[in-house]
């Protein structure tokens, strides 16, 4: 019987940080821990882990790949699957996770650049058609080696209420390898998102760097999949960055406010959704609730800054 | 072949299938011409919202009324993606958010509300979410003869509309400052332009999807573009690409199940189409006359065997040693150049001729300042492309000269124009 069965929105967030307490001073062993917290721990592990990447790659203008990327990992879990054997189980192990992320990840860009360079296609064109093609076989192969024609379904939407306590694990991996990366190299990663060609003179290698973010970010992406989908996985990826990008105008600022404001709509979207269920007896798609705060947090923060603008323009004149 | 038509339960899927081909694949051009592919992947998403809002509205208002809801469905769609649209436009130009970030903040957030309140129709309404789910991924199969009349009706439309407006989507796309001057109402174009492609995207959907809508925007114009440089050749030609895909990948959604071993399971058209249209642009990538990765290896294998014949027969005439392959050999004798081993007449001129060719763009290179020395690598790659016409030129430029920088004689250098001529050509 979950602790959080008939909480309201109100009543969920006390008793969440009062049993995080517990779990912190120890008075509550990890495999107590009930599936809203799961829930709620991995979606902000993975929401901090994809602000991470995430506000690199929109400092790059490299979120097309990372779209393409969030289609292609579905042709590299199939394949991952297909060679390690057990498609769509319970958990993803690690090494599958890894070889499936390295494939995608090779996969995209490699034949991205091929139908750029050797058969000079334009470049948009090439991104476009490599992901979606591959996201089709992925699409077709997944349905006739499950024998489920809604297993498409599942890959689009994920299910947050499916989530393992590996889930959790493999998240907390990830969202950690990120932030190491991301802080052992913030220099490096700096400097090559503002100014490529004085990254390059103190000898930082771009494409090094570029294969080291298509890694972590498909490993996101595959860590995410099962619980927010492939789309949803970009609006973390996508808006968190942009919602900090409006706060601030720093690099090491705007990661902090991403990933914060990830873990915090994390958060709000399992407690809202089980606000629904107990109120209305509706479930609702917790994936889609965070998504639509992200776009919400977004128009509110900006429509503010917009207020903000136009009252500074008006002092001026005045 | 033919039952696909004819059959009523078969043709509604086949005919649905194709018009959207038609409309994508035509309005798919103008959007590849701009190479703004990824736009369409954004609209397409962003029109899932107003299909799961709009039969949870016509859930409401009309529980038992299909034809109603289809329709509905196509208003939804239709104003998400110019929401869509608008708010793409409104954080490039307003929140000065980068293009590509824009597309895929529109296009994840968008795609979450229609998540959201799908999740809530599921419990409510399971039969109507069954129907939305159709719009994912595409299912063809579940077209009757009454949704061509619509689907047809707006496929038909941007037809039109796209053929009326082509000499000015010709001048626009080709010279825009051109028509900017000439009076033309570049912007209003414009939107008329991602109106279209909107409908083309709500047309789509149902055979395709809102996931994958994006590749029968870019693969059939992709595949064209190799085949033609003329703009009209370019509609006509990606049109015909889309309707192929369409119709096979409709084709293929039913057999491949039965191939597999679960005639049961339902293939999603979409996935299928797309793989079909993808499939027909890698081949024309490949295989097209002028940029084809096929015709350019055939083109670069076929210079590199002449060249080596060419050298043969240069060894042969100087009486060098030279690997040469019995075939190789052979080959020289097909073409007449040589007999039993040893060069014929017309062997001996093709040399003199070759020589000639080396050693007058040796000459070329020193007269613009080359190094004697350095010369000799870079005319032994000219002495094979060099035309006739070429090589008059540069007798001309060259005053005819008869040794090269090393001091060795020109063959035949002075057999091409007499003094005096070349006097005459001179004054």
């Amino acid at each position: 019987m979950s602790p959080y069965w008939g909480a309201t929105f109100f009543s969920f967030l006390p008793l969440f940080f009062q049993r995080m307490f517990l779990l912190l001073t120890g008075r509550l062993a990890l495999s107590d821990l009930a599936s809203d917290e799961i829930q709620v721990l991995t979606l902000g592990l993975i929401s901090i882990g994809a602000a991470l990447i995430g506000t690199v790659l929109v400092l790059r203008k490299m979120t097309m790949l990372a779209n393409a990327l969030s289609h292609t990992i579905l042709i590299g879990i199939v394949v991952a699957y297909l060679l390690m054997g057990g498609l769509f189980g319970v958990g993803i192990h690690f090494r599958t996770l890894f070889f499936a992320a390295l494939l995608c990840g090779i996969l995209t860009s490699l034949l991205t650049q091929l139908f750029n360079h050797l058969l000079k296609l334009q470049e948009d064109a090439s991104i476009g058609l490599v992901f979606t093609s591959l996201f089709a076989l992925g699409i077709v192969l997944a349905t006739l080696f499950t024998r489920n024609a809604h297993i498409g379904l599942e890959v689009v939407m994920g299910n947050v209420d499916g989530l393992h306590f590996d889930d959790l694990k493999i998240a907390l991996f990830v969202a950690g390898s990120n932030l190491c990366l991301i802080l052992l190299f913030y220099k490096e990663w700096k400097l090559l998102c503002f100014d490529q060609g004085l990254a390059a003179s103190f000898g930082v290698r771009p494409s090094l760097f570029g294969y080291l973010l298509m890694l972590l970010a498909s490993m996101s992406a595959i860590s995410a999949f099962r619980a927010v989908g492939v789309l949803l996985f970009l609006a973390f990826l996508v808006g968190l960055p942009l919602i900090g990008r409006l706060l601030c105008n720093s690099m090491g600022k705007m990661l902090a406010w991403a990933a914060t404001f990830g873990f915090v709509i994390s958060l709000l979207s399992v407690a809202l959704s089980r606000h629904f269920l107990t109120a209305y007896q509706m479930p609702l798609s917790t994936a889609g609730l965070a998504t639509c705060l992200i776009g919400v947090a977004f128009l509110v923060i900006a429509s503010l800054r917009g207020l903000t603008f136009t009252k500074n323009s008006q002092i001026l004149k005045g | 072949m033919l039952q696909f038509f004819l059959d009523p339960v078969l043709r509604a899927p086949t005919l649905g299938t194709m018009l959207m081909g038609l409309a994508s694949g035509m309005i798919g051009c103008l959007v590849f011409l701009r190479r703004r592919s990824l736009l369409g992947e954004a609209l397409s998403h962003a029109a899932y919202p107003g299909v799961v809002i709009s039969v949870a509205i016509a859930s409401f208002l009309f529980p038992f009324s299909e034809k109603g809801a289809l329709l509905s469905i196509l208003i939804g769609a239709l104003i998400a993606s110019l929401l869509g649209l608008f708010a793409i436009d409104l954080l490039e130009k307003r929140l000065n958010v980068k293009s590509d970030a824009a597309l895929c903040f529109v296009l994840s957030t968008f795609f979450g509300v229609g998540v959201l309140i799908a999740s809530r129709l599921q419990m409510t309404h399971p039969l109507w979410f069954q129907q939305i789910q159709v719009f994912l991924f595409g299912q063809a199969a579940t077209m009757v003869d009454g949704d061509i009349g619509i689907y047809g009706l707006l496929a038909c439309l941007v037809i039109a509309i796209l053929t009326a407006f082509l000499p000015k989507l010709k001048i626009l796309y080709f010279d825009p400052d051109f028509a900017k001057t000439v009076g033309m109402k570049t912007q209003r174009l414009d939107a008329l332009i991602y109106v279209l492609l909107v409908l083309a995207i709500v047309v789509g959907m149902r055979s395709v999807g809102v996931v994958l809508m994006s590749a029968m925007l870019i693969a059939p114009p992709a595949a064209a573009r190799q085949w033609t440089n003329r703009f009209s050749t370019f509609f006509l030609l990606s049109a015909f690409f889309a309707l192929v895909s369409g119709f096979l990948g409709n084709v293929l959604s039913l057999y491949v199940p039965n191939w597999s071993g679960a005639p049961h399971l339902s293939l999603p058209t979409g996935p299928m189409i797309v793989l079909c249209a993808v499939t027909l642009c890698l081949l024309s990538l490949l295989l097209s006359p002028k940029t084809g990765l096929v015709t350019r290896l055939v083109r670069i294998g076929r210079f590199r065997f002449r060249r080596r014949q060419e050298n043969l027969l240069k060894a042969l005439y100087k009486k060098e040693s030279y690997s040469k392959s019995w075939w190789l050999m052979k080959r020289l004798e097909m073409k007449g150049w040589a007999k039993q081993g040893a060069l014929s007449e017309v062997g001996i001129r093709e040399a003199e001729k070759l020589i000639r060719l080396h050693r007058l763009w040796e000459v070329y290179l020193v007269h613009m300042g080359q190094g004697a020395e350095r010369v000799h690598a870079n005319a032994e790659e000219m002495e094979h492309i060099l035309t006739p016409e070429m090589e008059k030129e540069l007798q001309a430029l060259l005053d005819h000269p008869q040794v090269d920088p090393h001091k060795q004689p020109i063959p035949g250098a002075s057999s091409g124009v007499s003094p005096e001529a070349s006097m005459r050509e001179n004054l």
